[in-house]
C-alpha cells in the first residue's frame, strides 16, 4: 500500500469514460449535513471518478452511488455512512445519488460484482454491503493520500486523512480532498487497504444522524414514482383480468373515447412480450421469468389527466374470459382443499431427525394452523412512467430491485439493453410488493401501446390491492408426542402451500428442530396450486411459520402444564444462548410471570430472521405482549417488549425504528389482513375492506430493549424480523386472557368473548 | 366548463376543468403540486390531507366545484422554506420512513395545532387518523408532543 504507481492506462480510462467530469463544477452548495436531491436518480453532479460507486468534486464534495433503492429502511443514509467511515470525509459534504443499472450491465456488472444482489432492496444494509462500502471508502482514502505523498513527495505512511483533508504528519503541510482527487482518480492501489478494526471506528455505532431524504419528504419534494412529470406525459388508468389468469374477451372503446381528454383505450396482451436479446440472456438472470412477473391481461384508457383516463374506464364497457380461477367460488372453498391437503402425506420432505414412527400412540397433539393470502399494501399505489421510442426505451420508477426492473423493462421490450434507461424514484413503501418488477413489466406494456410520449401508468388502490402478488396462504398440520416431561418426543409438520416458496423460515430451519431438542421430526410441504399470483410480503414465509410454530409451542407447553418462557428456554438450552437471552430480557422488562386481572394475559415468541438455523446470524427477536380482552370481545394491545440481537448496530434509531415500525406491521397483519377470494377474484379492493391499524388503536407502549444485544460482529439486519413474532406473541397473549386460541389470522374475525 | 377560480398557498388560480374532478387530482397533474399524494382515493389514509379555509381535508373526495372561492394550503405552503416547526422535528426525531404518508400527516397535525395547542393523546388520535403503513405512528405522536411542550404517555 506503501507503494503505488500511476497508471495510465486507468488514467485513460477515467478521462474518457467520465470526459468533462473534473472540469465540472457542483450546482448546489455543501449543506451542514449529507444530502441527496428529490429527485435522486439526476446525476449532474460532476465530481472526478474514482470507481462507479464514488466521485470527489474539487470542492470537495463526494459523490457517493447507492445501488439499493430507499424504500423507508434508510438505505441511501447508512451506505454513506459507512463510505465516510472509512473515507474519513466531511460529512456534510457527502452527496448520494442511485447507481444505474444499465451502466451495471454496460459495463461488465461494475456495481453488481461487487457482491450479493447490490440493487435488491432487502437486506440494504447487511454486514456484506456494509464492507463493500466500507472498502469503497478506505480505498479512495489511500488513492487520496497517494496522490498527496506523490505532490509533496513523501511517505504515504506519513499522511493522515480526516475531515476530507490530508495532513503531512511531521511538516503540518495540509491539502484538501478535492485539490488532490483528479490525481488520486488515476492512481491503483497495489493492495485493497485493510478496513480499520470496528474498535477504531468515530462514526459508525457513534452518530444518528437524520435520514439524509427526510427535508424533502417534509417538504414534499421528494419525487416517488407517482410524482414523475415529464413534458408532455399522459396518464394511463389500468384494469387488469379480476380473476388472475383471466383474459380480454370484448371491450367497446367507441364508449369512452370521446369522453374528455381521452386519447385512446389500449389492450396489454401478455402474447407482445418481446423477450431479451438472445446475445444479451446470458449475462442477467435474476429472477424475470417467474409467471408471477408476467404481464396480466389487460386494458386501459390514456388521457391528458389521470382523473379523466379514471371516469372513462370506469365507463368503459369490458368482458373478461375468467379461466379456472373462477372455479374457486370462496375463499372458505379454498381454505377447506388446503385443509384436505393436509389429510393426506406430505408430497416433499424438507426435514427429518430420528424415526417418527419410534411412538406407535396416537398424537398428544394434533392441530391445524392457517394464514390467509396477505397484500403488502404499500401506501405508494403500484405505477411508474415510462416512453417506449422504436429505438429508445426511458423508465422512471419506484422499483424495490432497479435491477430487476430494468431487466423486465429490456424483456418487455425486446430492444437491446443499452437502449433501455431507467431512473429509480423514491418509493413509497415496498415490503416485497415492488419486487419482481411485474408493474415496470405492465408500465412498459401500456406505453409500448401508445409509443412517442411519457406514459404515466397509475393502478387505483383498488386495482392494485386486487391484483397483488400476495402472501402465500400456507395451512399447517402439526402433530407432537409429549414425552413424562411434557416435552416433544416427536414432530410431525406438514405445510400445504398455494405457491412457490423460496425458504420454509423458522419452519424447516427452526431451531427447535435443527437444535436437537426434538429428537424425532419430519417436516414436509404439499402444493396447492392456485390461480392467486404470490410473491414476496416482508419476512416473505416467516410472517406465516413464525406464527404457527410459536402458537403450537405455546400449545405444547400449557398441555405440559409448564410456563410457556420456561418450556422455551428448556427447549433452547443447547442452542445459541442469544436465543435465551432475547427471550429473558423481553420476559424481565414486560414483568413476565406476574399476575395480572382477569381479561388480562402474556403471550411470548422468539425468532429469528434471515435464517433462524444457523447460530449467531441475522437478528434473533423475541416479543412479549400484554393485552387486555373485554368481556365482549374488545381487544387491547396495552404493551408490547422487543428483545433483539443484531450483533451490533451502526445506528442506533434507525434500528429501532425499524423494529418498531415491523412491530405494528406484524400487529396489522396478524390482527387485521385478509384477502378474500369470490368466484376466482380477489374482494378486498381498499382500505375500508382490508383495515389499517391507526394512531388510535397502536399500543400505548412498544418499547425496544437493546440490553439483548450480544456484541457480535455481524450487523445482522433488522426491517423484517419483527414481522414473526408479535403476531403469535399477541395471540399467546389472547389465550391467556380468554382461553380462546387463535391458529389462523387475521384476530379480528375470531369471537374474543368470554364469561 | 366555465373557470373555477381559488386560491393555493396564496396565488389566486383559474381552472378549466371538469368541476368533479377531486381537489387532489387538480393540485397533483393541472398544477403540478406533487407533495399531496395519493394513497386511497376514498378518504380513507389521510395522504391527500391539504388546508381548505384552515380547516384539514382529505382532498381525493373533494370535487374542485365545491371549492370554488376557498383558501387551499397544500404541503409546499405549509412553510416558505420547509421549515415549520413540525418539519424540523419531523426530521430531527426521523418520524418518516418510506415518507409517502408524512406530508398528509404533517398538514392533519398543523390543523390541529390551529385548534388544540395543547394535544392530548386522545385529542391526537382523534385528529391524526392517517395511514402510515409503515408504521411511525409512535414517533409523530412524541414529535407532536415535542412540538407543544405537552407530555405523552
Ligand atoms: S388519498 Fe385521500 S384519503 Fe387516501
Ligand atoms: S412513512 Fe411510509 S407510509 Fe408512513
Amino acid at each position: 500500500m506503501e507503494q503505488v504507481k500511476i497508471n495510465r492506462r486507468t488514467f485513460l480510462v477515467t478521462a474518457t469514460a467520465f470526459a468533462g467530469g473534473m472540469s465540472l463544477s457542483l450546482a448546489a452548495p455543501a449543506a451542514r449535513a449529507a444530502s441527496i436531491s428529490g429527485e435522486p436518480w439526476l446525476s449532474n453532479a460532476g465530481g472526478v471518478e474514482f470507481s462507479p460507486w464514488i466521485a470527489i468534486a474539487p470542492d470537495d464534495t463526494v459523490i457517493i452511488r447507492v445501488a439499493t433503492p430507499e424504500i423507508g429502511n434508510g438505505t441511501v443514509t447508512q451506505t454513506p455512512m459507512n463510505v465516510t467511515e472509512e473515507l474519513a470525509c466531511d460529512w456534510s459534504k457527502v452527496r448520494v445519488e442511485f447507481a444505474s443499472p444499465r451502466r451495471d450491465y454496460l459495463e461488465n456488472q461494475v456495481y453488481s460484482k461487487a457482491g450479493w444482489m447490490p440493487f435488491f432492496a432487502g437486506h440494504a444494509t447487511d454486514s456484506d454491503r456494509m464492507k463493500i462500502a466500507l472498502q469503497i471508502g478506505a480505498s479512495a482514502r489511500e488513492r487520496l493520500k497517494a496522490a498527496a505523498a506523490h505532490q509533496w513527495n513523501v511517505q504515504v505512511a506519513d499522511i493522515e486523512a480526516r475531515n476530507s483533508v490530508l495532513t503531512h504528519v511531521p511538516t503540518g503541510r495540509k491539502l484538501r480532498y478535492g485539490e488532490v482527487a483528479a490525481k488520486a482518480a488515476t492512481i491503483q492501489l497495489k493492495a485493497e487497504p485493510t478496513l480499520k478494526p470496528q474498535s477504531e471506528w468515530t462514526f459508525l455505532g457513534k452518530a444518528s444522524p437524520a435520514k439524509l431524504n427526510l427535508p424533502e419528504i417534509v417538504r414534499g419534494s421528494a419525487v416517488y414514482g407517482l410524482d414523475v412529470r415529464l413534458p408532455g406525459m399522459v396518464y394511463a388508468a389500468l384494469l387488469q383480468s379480476p380473476v388472475q389468469g383471466g383474459r380480454l374477451k370484448s371491450h367497446d372503446p367507441g364508449a369512452v373515447l370521446k369522453m374528455p381528454g381521452v386519447r385512446a383505450v389500449v389492450v396489454v396482451d401478455p402474447s407482445k412480450t418481446k423477450g431479451i436479446p438472445a446475445s444479451d440472456k446470458a449475462n442477467y438472470k435474476l429472477y424475470y421469468g417467474l409467471a408471477e412477473t408476467a404481464v396480466q391481461s389487460a386494458v386501459a384508457v390514456i388521457a391528458d389527466h389521470y382523473w379523466q383516463a379514471k371516469k372513462a374506464l370506469d365507463a368503459l364497457p369490458v368482458v373478461w374470459e375468467p379461466g379456472p380461477g373462477a372455479d374457486w367460488k370462496s375463499s372458505e372453498q379454498i381454505y377447506d382443499a388446503a385443509m384436505a391437503v393436509l389429510d393426506k402425506p406430505a408430497t416433499k420432505v424438507l426435514h427429518t431427525a430420528g424415526d417418527v414412527n419410534a411412538v406407535t400412540d396416537p398424537p398428544t397433539l394434533d392441530l391445524r394452523y392457517l394464514t390467509p393470502y396477505c397484500d403488502s399494501a404499500p401506501l405508494e399505489p403500484l405505477n411508474g412512467t415510462a416512453v417506449v421510442t422504436p429505438d429508445k426505451v426511458e423508465v422512471w420508477h419506484p422499483a424495490q430491485d432497479p435491477q430487476q426492473a430494468w431487466w423486465v423493462a429490456v424483456d418487455e421490450t425486446g430492444l437491446a439493453p443499452d437502449k433501455v434507461y431507467f431512473h429509480q424514484t423514491y418509493v413509497g413503501g415496498a415490503f416485497g410488493r415492488r419486487v419482481l418488477a411485474n408493474d415496470v413489466r405492465m408500465v412498459v406494456a401500456v406505453a409500448k401501446e401508445y409509443p412517442g410520449v411519457p406514459v404515466h401508468v397509475i393502478w387505483s388502490r383498488e386495482e392494485m390491492t386486487r391484483q397483488g402478488r400476495y402472501r402465500t396462504l400456507i395451512a399447517t398440520r402439526f402433530q407432537a408426542h409429549l414425552d413424562g416431561q411434557g416435552m416433544p418426543q416427536v414432530w410431525k409438520a406438514q405445510a400445504c402451500l398455494t405457491g412457490p416458496i423460496m425458504v420454509a423460515a423458522s419452519f424447516a430451519d427452526s431451531p427447535y428442530v435443527v437444535g436437537g431438542a426434538i429428537p424425532n421430526v419430519q417436516i414436509g410441504t404439499s402444493d396447492l396450486p392456485m390461480h392467486i399470483l404470490t410473491g414476496a410480503y416482508r419476512g416473505p414465509w416467516y410472517n406465516s411459520f413464525v406464527f404457527m410454530v410459536e402458537t403450537f409451542i405455546d400449545e405444547c407447553a400449557l398441555t405440559a402444564k409448564a410456563d410457556p418462557l420456561a418450556y422455551r428456554l428448556k427447549l433452547l438450552a443447547n442452542w445459541d444462548p442469544a436465543w435465551s437471552k432475547c427471550l429473558q430480557v423481553a420476559a424481565d422488562k414486560a414483568g413476565w410471570g406476574k399476575p395480572l386481572p382477569r381479561g388480562q394475559g402474556q403471550g411470548i415468541a422468539v425468532a429469528a430472521w434471515p435464517t433462524a438455523g444457523l447460530r449467531q446470524t441475522g437478528t434473533i427477536i423475541c416479543a412479549v405482549a400484554t393485552v387486555e380482552v373485554s368481556p365482549d370481545g374488545v381487544l387491547k394491545v396495552k404493551s408490547i417488549d422487543v428483545a433483539f440481537d443484531c450483533g451490533r448496530v451502526a445506528n442506533r434509531d434507525a434500528v429501532a425504528a425499524q423494529l418498531e415500525g415491523g412491530a405494528i406491521h406484524s400487529l396489522n397483519m396478524s390482527l387485521n389482513e385478509e384477502i378474500t377470494v369470490r368466484n376466482g377474484a380477489v374482494v378486498e379492493g381498499n382500505f375500508d375492506q382490508y383495515p389499517m391499524l391507526r394512531m388510535g388503536d397502536i399500543p400505548p407502549r412498544i418499547t425496544i430493549h437493546f440490553d439483548a444485544l450480544s456484541d457480535h460482529d455481524r450487523f445482522g439486519i433488522v426491517g423484517e424480523a419483527p414481522i414473526g413474532p408479535i403476531g403469535p406473541a399477541v395471540g399467546n397473549a389472547i389465550f391467556q386472557a380468554t382461553g380462546k386460541r387463535m391458529r389462523t389470522t387475521p384476530f379480528r374475525k375470531h369471537d374474543l368473548t368470554w364469561t | 366548463m366555465s373557470a373555477i377560480t381559488l386560491r393555493v398557498n396564496g396565488k389566486p388560480i383559474a381552472l378549466d376543468v371538469d368541476p368533479s374532478t377531486p381537489l387532489l387530482w387538480v393540485l397533483r397533474d393541472h398544477l403540478g403540486m406533487t407533495g399531496t399524494k395519493y394513497g386511497c382515493g376514498i378518504a380513507e389514509c389521510g395522504a391527500c390531507t391539504v388546508h381548505v379555509n384552515g380547516e384539514a381535508v382529505r382532498s381525493c373526495q373533494l370535487p374542485i366545484e365545491y371549492v370554488a372561492g376557498a383558501e387551499v394550503v397544500t404541503i409546499e405552503g405549509l412553510s416558505e422554506n420547509g421549515d415549520h416547526v413540525l418539519q424540523k422535528l419531523w426530521v430531527e426525531m426521523n418520524v418518516p420512513q418510506c415518507g409517502y404518508c408524512q406530508t398528509g400527516i404533517l398538514m392533519a397535525t398543523a390543523a390541529m395545532l390551529a385548534h388544540v395547542k395543547k394535544p392530548t393523546d386522545k385529542d391526537i388520535d382523534t385528529y391524526i387518523t392517517n395511514i402510515c403503513r409503515c408504521g411511525t405512528y409512535p414517533r409523530v405522536r412524541a414529535a407532536i408532543h415535542r412540538a407543544t411542550d405537552t407530555p405523552g404517555t
